[in-house]
């Protein structure tokens, strides 16, 4: 992975000195509030309902053992024990003091993290596929571009006032695994026509209050011109997306309203004009990024392994667990292993500081130093020996991080809603909650296969509930807290935003309903038929009908 | 950037401008004012770029709501100056806006771009990084983070196979026992160290010890009858040990030594990490001390080179050898007699002779 050189470590230093400038001139009064706030928020501090709130950066969801420590000594130290991993991979504390930020800060710059941009209207943490370097399918590992625009896109001089707040994803398979299309820019690396890297763009995809799937505006801008373009794409956002209007000035509503064509017009024109020799990225500088993401030392090994093979054999429940959280690696005999932070009942993407260490070893001592966080609030060893997958296991096991739900019905997608966000019109969590209770039986779970649910408090949609195969909106019915059930999203290659079945129900609701629906596939589903193929080929309507079966015959 | 304390005079335009509007009047203006209308509108960066990109080379005012902490991203974007509200204390903005040492874009201004900094003297900046960062610690952390793969260097070791080789050896063993480890078959060597490598390689199961022989063409041309040490030693290292070292080292971005600080005065600053021409040294042992070298050798009962209870504590080729007495130093035994301190493998640029 990237380690820091004196550049970059010294640069995180000087932003912290920059921030606590500000902290004191907002202090004596020569920064009023409304201007310290959007300065406050690119350093990743929120003023939430009940406290501060520190957003730390996970640079494309990779980190080693050190750093994972690290993050355990933060939430110990500053917070009540725990951290929660975001749909951006990044980390958020709720309970640290204002007057503790600083030394949180430099905690995080001794380990090469910081909490920049994790906030604010500028240009946010890149996200990729959480499988790079690890799936079959990948053209190229994407991490080395991630960490290029990560460093273009860091304290950018034009980019840092934006309308809104800005997110790039990036992944190197046809197989998109980081919900590409869901962002405000999407790249999906290909090869281009003279054989080399190349991008496939896509722009003005968002979720949100009016969601919307991004569009294709290139077909493959070669790996040299990747900032040229992106500058192009910003520029032409910069200057022509709204402000007038919080709601409305996201990249999505500009491409949507005057179209892609349009647009891309647009960026073509500003494009054309550039000063491409600065926006060049030096071949010597790629190739050094680059270095730092050659494979570990893989041991040669058969693709199968005796040991592995007899404790599946031996022990249904590892078998389980292999067959929902492992994950083939390009690598013979070894395995990716997800590690679940969706226990039954539990909060989505939570983790307490001593399971963070359980983590960190299990990275040092299995993993060659490595764990990712991926966008569906899990983690991920992402190289693990076959036969060091049970011992894995066992130590996930112990700390409460073995759940068997990897892309399961329970491993449930869900923001902080109104527990903590001052955003929110109703709560999350205890709805998750109350789902994962009531789907936690591990057979129908198996039997059910895939699912995507995704809950949000909000219409801002942190919790991708468009995108989710069901997905659940909190919203303010009278000041009571209401929830509508969406079917049919998909995040991937196939992207496509639910449809809303009906009306909005009560909390206590949503579960049973839920499970009704699932209920309902199980019966209608042709041999093999994943749930979301299920909903492609008859549509919502017998979901709709399960949905709303109880209450309308209570009606 | 220059902090106006007065209104100016002269065309003044909102950022809410259209962009073809603003270049129109810059194509008909030396001198333009940009008025933000809030400090949160970051529309005034982006025209800033597009006049400057486009070869605008009149005078940009920042003017309207602007904070001190804008003022690094204005000069960046192209403005020479930034009109302050009455009143507004200039020394903020002097400090926000030399916050950062370098940058990651390239820009106006002058600031240091890391992307180019990092490639004038890359090494450099990788040697000083890892001196700060693993310099104090201790010897097989070190040898482990820099042959970490991550960091993807190629990596050789050079070992003399002399009277304190195997301390080195013994960590890179622990570390990476299938390391290339570079020595120098001089031709001239004590049969006692040729022994010796064979024993240590056997004891630690180092697994790739390359012996580096000089060309025979080139030694029958200028070293005939083996003697050259007598009359040039110079000439004699060169041949033997600085241009086969070369070319064995060709393609390896990071050498590996046992040098420390104690063995003479010529090696009394040397540091953990150092960077010249292109390569990266390596000198885990730099800060240990003899003691440290005699207990651990004594602690892992690691085998003694013959010639060390004899008096030798530095060995080289037998011709220019000797054992020394008490009270000198370590390498006073090495071409006693002459200026020559060193063979000159760890202090000229290794350019192959091919």
């Amino acid at each position: 992975m990237y380690r820091y050189d004196e550049f970059d470590a010294a640069l995180v230093r000087e932003r912290i000195k920059e921030f606590s400038d500000q902290v004191d001139r907002r202090s004596s009064g020569a920064l009023t509030e409304d201007e310290f706030k959007p300065l406050r928020l690119m350093n990743g501090v929120y003023l939430q309902l009940h406290a501060y709130m520190l957003r730390v950066a996970v640079p494309y969801g990779v980190m080693n053992s050190c750093q994972m420590r690290r993050l355990a000594h933060v939430a110990r130290t500053y917070d009540k024990g725990y951290g929660h991993f975001t749909t951006r991979t990044n980390i958020q504390f709720n309970w640290p003091a204002l007057q503790d930020l600083p030394a949180v800060l430099s905690d995080l710059a001794e380990v090469e993290m910081h909490a920049i941009q994790t906030s604010g209207n500028c240009i946010r943490n890149v996200t990729t596929d959480v499988f790079a370097g690890v799936a079959a399918d990948e053209i190229e590992d994407p991490r080395p571009w991630c960490e290029i625009v990560r460093q273009w896109s860091t304290i950018h001089p034009e980019f840092s006032f934006l309308p809104r707040k800005f997110k790039i994803a990036i992944v190197g398979a046809p197989k998109d695994r980081a919900a590409i299309r869901t962002h405000d820019v999407g790249l999906q690396i290909v090869r281009g026509e003279d054989g080399q890297t190349a991008f496939r763009v896509f722009v003005g995809g968002g979720q949100g209050r009016l969601p919307h799937i991004a569009q294709e505006i290139a077909p493959a801008v070669r790996g040299q011109s990747l900032l040229a373009y992106l500058t192009a794409i910003l520029r032409a956002y910069n200057l022509l997306g709204r402000r007038d209007n919080i709601h409305k000035a996201r990249i999505k509503i500009l491409v949507a309203a005057i179209g892609i064509d349009a647009f891309r017009d647009e960026v073509e024109r500003q494009f054309a004009i550039l000063r491409h020799e600065d926006l060049r990225i030096p071949d010597e500088e790629l190739a050094r990024i680059q270095a730092y993401f050659t494979p570990p030392p893989f041991n040669d090994l058969p693709a199968t392994s005796p040991a592995y093979d007899a404790a599946r054999r031996l022990n249904p429940e590892f078998a389980r667990f292999t067959r929902s959280n492992l994950r083939e690696h390009k690598q013979a005999g070894y395995g990716a292993v997800i590690v679940s932070l969706k226990p039954i009942g539990g909060v989505p993407g939570d983790i307490t500081a001593a399971q963070m260490d359980v983590v960190a070893d299990l990275a040092a001592r299995f993993s060659f130093d490595e764990v990712r966080a991926s966008y569906e609030q899990n983690l991920v060893l992402p190289h693990v020996r076959l036969e060091d997958v049970h011992a894995v296991w066992s130590r996930l096991r112990e700390a409460g991080l073995a759940t068997a739900n990897a892309d399961l019905a329970t491993d449930i997608i869900a923001c902080p809603g109104l527990d903590y966000c001052s955003l929110a019109n109703a709560r999350s969590i205890p709805v998750a909650q109350a789902l994962s209770r009531q789907l936690a039986d591990a057979a129908l779970l198996e039997k059910l296969g895939p699912v995507r649910i995704n809950i949000s408090g909000c219409i801002n949609a942190c919790g991708h509930h468009h995108v989710g195969h069901i997905g659940v909106l909190g919203v303010d019915r009278k000041g009571e807290e209401y929830y509508q059930i969406t079917v049919g999203g998909s995040p991937d290659e196939q992207a496509a935003l639910g449809e809303i079945v009906g009306r909005s129900l009560p909390a206590e609701e949503v579960a049973p309903a839920i499970a009704r629906a699932l209920d309902r596939y199980l019966e209608i589903r042709n041999d093999g038929e994943l749930f979301i193929d299920t909903v492609r080929r008859l549509g919502a309507d017998p979901f709709r009908t399960a949905i709303y079966e109880l209450t309308d015959a209570a009606a | 950037m220059q902090l106006l304390e007065q209104v100016q005079d002269g065309v003044r335009l909102s950022v809410s401008t259209p962009e073809e509007n603003i270049r129109a009047a810059a194509a008909a203006n030396d001198s333009l004012i940009l008025e933000f209308e809030a400090f949160r509108d970051g529309r005034g960066f982006s025209l800033a770029a597009v006049l400057r990109g486009q070869g605008y080379r009149g005078r940009l005012i920042a003017a309207g709501k602007v904070l001190p902490d804008q003022a690094r991203h204005l000069r960046r974007c192209g403005f020479d100056a930034v009109e302050l509200s009455p009143g507004a204390d200039p020394a903020p903005w002097r400090r926000m806006d030399q916050v950062f040492s370098a940058a990651y874009q390239a820009a106006s201004g002058d600031d240091r771009l890391v992307w180019r900094q990092r490639h004038t003297n890359p090494d450099a900046a990788l040697a000083a990084r890892l001196n700060a960062r693993w310099g104090q610690a201790d010897a097989e952390d070190l040898l482990r983070a820099i042959l970490d793969p991550a960091l993807g260097r190629k990596a050789a070791a050079i070992s003399s196979f002399g009277a304190e080789a195997a301390v080195l050896l013994h960590l890179i063993s622990r570390v990476r026992p299938d390391l290339p480890v570079v020595f120098l078959e001089t031709g001239q060597h004590f049969f006692q160290t040729l022994a010796y490598r064979r024993e240590l390689t056997e004891r630690l199961g180092l697994t790739d010890v390359r012996d580096i022989k000089p060309e025979a063409a080139a030694l029958s041309q200028a070293d005939p009858r083996g003697d050259l040490w007598r009359s040039a030693p110079d000439a004699c290292c060169a041949i033997r040990k600085v241009q086969p070292l070369a070319q064995a080292l060709a393609g390896f971005d990071t050498r590996i030594t046992g040098r420390k600080r104690y063995q003479n005065s010529h090696r009394a600053a040397l540091e953990p990490f150092e960077a010249a021409d292109g390569v990266l040294t390596v000198n885990p042992l730099a800060a240990w001390s003899a003691d440290q070298i005699e207990t651990w050798l004594r602690d892992h009962q690691l085998p003694r080179h013959p010639l060390v209870e004899q008096g030798y504590p530095s060995i080289g080729c037998w011709p220019c050898t000797r054992a020394v007495e008490t009270g000198e130093d370590a390498r006073d035994g090495r071409w006693a007699g002459q200026e020559k301190t060193e063979c000159g493998i760890h202090e000229r640029a290794l350019v192959p002779a091919c």
